[in-house]
């Protein structure tokens, strides 16, 4: 697929994600990688590499690239590799009863920083604007609000640790 | 060459106007010439500008978390003129204008922290 690269759009580049991809770059500069993703505001390509001894990753600025060629569609496997990449490592799911543990301890230490926190099912809400869900790290919490988010999840880091919590609570 | 050279080079300062993406702010429109704003077509077409905006948080979700998996390694900089260097990758900005980087080995010696603008640099490749 040739096309005006700076110029196509959003849904032409999530079509060529996942796919075996040749960039040029300039006379005589070519590169070869599995399509990451492109960045939408910089239009930078992230082309994927593997190696005997690893993986590479290649980030093309968006003002450089002067030609992009699709070559192959990945198969099953390198497709789910592709998929999961950058993504967070699976968390190891953890009982029902550990859960609502942890759940308990995030609410009341929410509640004795003077937050309204209620529960929704397995998830907290903060403030109607901020949901924790399992396993309730700073991690997962979800927010629209920058700075709402940055402050719980300050909050949450300095939690104690439940297990050294005394019952005076 | 692990000397550090002791030269000064003051980053630009914050913007106070700036908002990201906003396309009015000056600094963008001095900068960020080349983004792209939201297709014609997509504009008439309140379903196709919905799946245009889904396709774009999609990508830049992507784009940031290779990012962040960038945080803290070696990666090397292809930049204008066959030059390649090397430094440890701290952050980029919201627009990826510019990087900032430690330990940047230039052929003058090691500069602690430095930013590169993104207009100098063609592509930059780190190990996973």
């Amino acid at each position: 697929m040739q096309c005006d690269w700076l110029h196509s759009g959003p849904q032409l580049w999530l079509r060529c994600v996942h796919r075996q991809v040749r960039l040029r770059t300039g006379k005589q500069e070519e590169h070869r990688g599995w399509l990451l993703t492109v960045d939408p505001v910089s239009h930078s390509v992230v082309l994927l590499s593997f190696r005997e001894d690893g993986a590479s990753v290649r980030v093309v600025m968006g003002h450089a690239v002067k030609h992009v060629e699709v070559l192959q569609e990945p198969d099953q496997d390198m497709a789910e590799r592709l998929r999961s990449f950058f993504l967070p490592p699976n968390t190891v799911s953890l009982d029902p009863e550990e859960l609502l543990r942890r759940r308990l301890a995030v609410c009341r230490w929410l509640q004795k920083n003077r937050l309204p926190v209620e529960e929704d099912g397995d998830e907290l809400r903060v403030a109607g604007v901020l949901t924790i869900k399992a396993p309730y790290r700073p991690e997962d919490c979800c927010s629209s609000n920058q700075i709402i988010l940055d402050r719980i999840q300050r909050l949450v880091r300095l939690q104690p640790d439940p297990h050294l919590e005394t019952i005076q609570d | 060459m692990a000397t550090p050279v002791s030269v000064l080079r003051l980053p630009k300062g914050p913007v106070p106007n700036s908002r990201g993406f906003d396309p009015n702010s000056p600094r963008f429109i001095a900068l960020c010439r080349t983004s792209i704003p939201t297709s014609a077509a997509a504009q008439s077409d309140p379903e196709q500008l919905q799946e245009e905006q889904h396709a774009r948080s999609v990508l830049r979700e992507r784009f940031l978390r290779c990012l962040l998996a960038m945080t803290n390694k070696k990666v090397q900089f292809h930049m204008h003129e066959k030059v390649n260097v090397e430094a440890t990758f701290g952050a980029s900005d919201i627009d990826v204008l510019n990087f900032q980087v430690s330990d940047l080995h230039t052929p003058i010696g090691v500069q602690k922290e430095a930013l590169i603008r993104c207009q100098d640099v063609i592509s930059f490749t780190f190990d996973v």
